[in-house]
């Protein structure tokens, strides 16, 4: 099961990281603008492929506000929690990223400090 | 005072829409500059990530299961199938640049991302007349955010080792991402997606770091579940 430490490492893994994603990426925005100029997705791929990104943001946003610190537990970290949900509110009210970035750090900074 | 749309015109109108953009790409991008280069990767290499790449949410994602000691096929498949999204877009933006020659077909494709592709089409909803421009108003953009993306990078570079970590500015990512997703929130369907791939990159407990493709997986299933409900209901 754990082939971890048996793939490239280093320098390496990072270049192979960078030019495979770069590579897949750039097929995957291609592909559609330069084959299917005259045909459509199939309907079922298309209703999927809307829930990508509301599925894979949350779920980038959700590790680090139990994860502080980079150790998993399962217990949330506070500060970081309620400062995610402020934000939240900001982003839905002024659907600005500069706001949401600002209200949210700050809240941080000031949770920490009181809870310690 | 209406002038006649021309290629020129329209490029500099597509540059100019990029402004207001240029509050969320270049945070985000300092963000994906620092993130690399705190990870342990080279300059030359954090930098590369944004122009081979040229995807945030990708990179993002990389990074940290490159920090975290991922295996090279995890990252590989969570970059791909965070980018998944792009086939959408080229699908949807095909219909207007069909007549185009390949070169342009290959920049476009390059320079694809989630706010040129929608300001893009809400551009040719709102001047259907300036449709036979509508690649250079594209090239205007998404150039622009390119352009802004790779300095924002180098500015990432040059201040993520700078910056002690109890500053938290780690938690600019979750941020940043809370700015994006909270607009996609108004249609339940996409609210229970979110929910789900949230949930489920907490409580799945995968081997190899495939959190978050499970995660994605799973909300994309409940996504179309819930759309599916709807519509029978």
């Amino acid at each position: 099961m754990s082939t971890v430490g048996s793939g490239p490492t280093g320098d390496l893994l990072v270049w192979s990281m960078i030019i495979g994603i770069g590579a897949a990426t750039f097929v995957i925005r291609l592909a559609p603008i330069a084959l299917l100029a005259h045909l459509e997705l199939p309907r079922w791929l298309k209703q999927a492929l809307r829930y990508v990104p509301p599925a894979v943001m949350a779920a980038i946003i959700a590790p680090p506000l139990f994860f502080a610190g980079g150790e998993p537990t399962m217990s949330p970290d506070l500060p970081r929690v309620a400062a995610a949900t402020l934000a939240a509110l900001i982003a839905w009210r002024t659907r600005s990223t500069l706001w949401t970035v600002v209200v949210g750090m700050l809240a941080l900074w000031g949770l920490q400090a009181v809870l310690g | 005072m209406r002038q006649v749309p021309n290629a020129r015109s329209e490029f500099t109108t597509g540059a100019r829409a990029f402004v207001p953009l240029s509050m969320s790409i270049i945070p985000f991008g300092v963000v994906c500059g620092a993130a690399a280069s705190t990870a342990g990767m080279t300059p030359l290499q954090a930098l590369a990530m944004s122009w081979v790449i040229f995807a945030g949410s990708a990179q993002i994602a990389a990074t940290q299961l490159f920090a975290g000691g991922a295996p090279l096929l995890v990252i590989l498949a969570t970059g791909a199938i965070v980018n998944l999204r792009f086939l959408m877009y080229g699908a949807s933006l095909a219909q207007h640049f069909r007549s185009l020659g390949r070169r342009w077909q290959v920049t476009i494709a390059y320079l694809l991302t989630d706010q040129a592709y929608a300001l893009t089409v809400v551009h040719s909803t709102q001047h259907p007349e300036r449709q036979d421009h509508l690649h250079w108003f594209y090239l205007g953009l998404a150039g622009a955010t390119w352009a802004s993306w790779q300095l924002a990078t180098i500015a990432g570079i040059l201040l993520g080792s700078l910056v002690p970590p109890s500053w938290s500015l780690d938690f600019i990512v979750p941020l940043t991402f809370i700015a994006m997703v909270v607009p996609l929130l108004g249609d339940r369907a996409m609210s229970l997606a979110a929910a789900a791939g949230g949930l489920a990159s907490v409580l799945l407990v995968l081997p190899l770091k495939l959190n978050l493709i499970g995660a994605a997986l799973i909300g994309v299933a409940v996504g179309l579940s819930a759309e599916k409900l709807r519509v029978e209901a």
